[in-house]
């Protein structure tokens, strides 16, 4: 199989595998990962079956730069040379005619021009007689320096690289100009708890986002993860317990709701197939086995807490009673009836939330949400242990924000089996181990200092 | 919105309200037409989950008489236009959703149905 140089973007480097494996999933192939395979680093040398795979993946990985067809690497040039020497059949079609451009750059580092002169010159034996077209070239030969940031900040570290790549551009990633058409500043609605859009787009890629799927979000907001997700062609269902965050100022039916302003800037409004109020855990859905994808964002309390139907304390029998018929006729059109809400408590709302995409989901579908968890008290046994029978754990991606981090979490349906809906009175086991993002609110504030400590 | 694809998928979870809660009777209905795009991959992996003569019944409610009253063994592209069509083009922007065993009110306002319930409903 021939090999490609994969350059990926520097941010989000726990995300770069789940995107590359479910990007090839969503396209029909697979990949199998170098033995040797560190994610943490930017440039990855991968097998592929065909340069058509490399563009399908570059047209969707949002995390991928550019891909190369792979020549040669090393520790040093002498190294890479050799390697280049002994896979001459690879580029010597191109020596005779055929325009060219030569790129040198590297990855932590910046090299100074006459080196990088130097590095093109000690590529002479590969007798390129075309013309060389800083403009149209007909092909871009690359070659990549990766520095170690351990050292980045030492004055003579040129030239001392970890590892130089070289090979041949096969496709720019085209996906990552999405970044900037989905950005959240540009919206025509979004809330102070929009996801930024590289992230919303991983997630929609984690989803499987594609045409004929039909997707949910149980905590829709402002909408950030329906957008993506409706682009990439899937039709999206999207909930949630405070009709206000779709709505937007849509208020008395002058303007539609704000999630469709903003999907209608995005061409997607047909895709958003309805938008619902209720309380995920007193849904209205008929039956189960519906979806091919559950992918949210729940809210984690920092900006705004999840919250669900009830009361924090219960109500005496007689003001029960007094509170009924009150309900009943007070009721008018102008202002709707809000009824109370109560916290919904993280850990309890992710071991749900699991057991909802059970019931909701086909059979292959996907579970994606995020989940902040405390990084000093995580532990792997967090997320094993919100999984019930039947859901296996894809791929769990830490976005580090120092004390603290969410994971994007994506689990698959892996029965055929139909399960009923969760009853979302499940009662923590208590000589269970707490997980990290159990009262993560609580925690946010407190620093995340132990509460001893304080 | 509410498309009848919505619609179909809905049912009446008042606590207790368990039986003949589905599909939900439509009342005062303003009702918008908008076309989108044809998708027949979605719509044939759609089928098997429809509830049939509900969509029929709901369909025709909103004076749309288009579908068959059995699900057509051949799908063929006509049918699957009409059922596009009844599924994904009729809105529901304003009236009220009514089950037809407790009788609870979901009213639909600016094209989003409220299917919260109040706090005696869940018991």
């Amino acid at each position: 199989m021939p090999s490609y140089l994969l350059v990926f973007a520097q941010s989000h480097s726990e995300f770069r595998i789940p995107e590359l494996e479910s990007v090839a999933q969503l396209h029909g192939f697979a990949i199998t990962l170098p033995v040797d395979c560190d994610p943490s680093r930017p440039f990855m040398v991968l097998d592929l079956a065909s340069e058509e795979h490399a563009k399908l993946l570059a047209g969707r990985c949002i995390l991928i730069k550019h891909i190369y067809e792979f020549y040669a690497q090393g520790g040093d040039y002498e190294e890479l040379h050799v390697a280049n020497k002994a896979n001459g059949h690879l580029w010597s079609s191109y020596a005779h005619d055929t325009s060219f451009k030569f790129i040198v750059t590297a990855y932590n580092h910046k090299i100074p021009g006459s080196r990088q002169r130097e590095v093109v010159e000690s590529f002479r034996y590969m007798a390129f007689a075309g013309k060389i077209d800083m403009k149209n070239p007909q092909i871009i030969l690359g070659c990549f320096e990766e520095y170690d940031s351990s050292i980045a900040l030492r004055q003579d570290r040129d030239s001392k690289f970890r590892q130089a790549y070289f090979g041949r551009l096969v496709v720019d990633g085209s996906a990552r100009a999405l970044i900037k058409m989905f950005d959240v500043k540009k919206r025509l609605y979004y809330g102070n708890t929009s996801m930024e859009s590289e992230v919303s787009l991983l997630m929609a890629n984690q989803a499987l986002a594609s045409s004929s799927k039909l997707v949910y979000d149980p905590f829709c907001g402002t909408g950030s993860m329906a957008y993506p997700i409706a682009y990439f062609g899937a039709q999206v269902f999207g909930s949630d317990i405070d009709g206000r965050q779709m709505r937007g100022k849509a208020g008395k039916g002058k303007l539609p709701p704000g999630v469709l302003r903003a999907a209608t800037q995005y061409g997607v409004a047909d895709r958003i197939v309805d938008l619902c109020t209720f309380d995920v855990t007193r849904n209205p859905w008929r039956c189960g086995d519906l979806f091919d994808t559950i992918v949210t964002d729940p809210p984690y309390g920092v900006r705004a807490g999840a919250k669900r139907l009830g009361r924090k304390k219960e109500l005496s029998e007689d003001k029960k009673a007094a509170n009924i018929e009150h309900q009943m006729s007070a009721r008018n059109k102008e202002e709707p009836y809000v009824p109370p809400t109560k916290p919904y408590e993280l850990s309890l709302l992710a071991a749900d939330l699991v057991l909802l995409a059970r019931y909701l989901l086909k059979p292959e579908g996907r579970l994606v949400f995020f989940l902040p968890t405390v990084n000093e008290q995580y532990e792997e046994v967090d997320i094993q242990s919100m999984l019930c029978d039947g859901m296996v754990l894809v791929a769990n991606s830490l976005q580090d924000f120092g004390s603290w981090g969410r994971r994007l979490v994506t689990i698959r349906k892996a029965t055929q089996e139909s399960y009923p809906p969760p009853c979302f009175e499940e009662e923590r086991d208590p000589g269970a181990r707490i997980p990290a993002h159990k009262d993560f609110r609580e925690q946010y504030f407190r620093g995340f200092k132990k509460e001893n400590d304080l | 919105m509410v498309r009848l694809i919505t619609h179909n998928l809905l049912a009446c979870h008042v606590k207790g309200c368990t039986s003949n809660n589905f599909p939900l009777e439509f009342k005062d209905v303003q009702v918008v037409l908008r076309e989108s795009e044809f998708n027949p991959d979605f719509l044939r992996g759609f089928i098997p989950k429809l509830e049939w003569p509900a969509l029929v019944g709901a369909a025709r409610e909103l004076g749309d008489t288009s579908l068959p009253d059995q699900l057509p063994e051949m799908l063929d592209d006509d049918f699957l236009k009409a059922l596009h069509h009844v599924l994904l083009e009729i809105h529901v922007e304003e009236g009220i959703m009514i089950c037809p065993n407790c009788k609870h009110n979901y009213p639909v306002s600016n094209g989003i149905p409220n299917m919260l319930l109040a706090e005696h409903e869940i018991g």
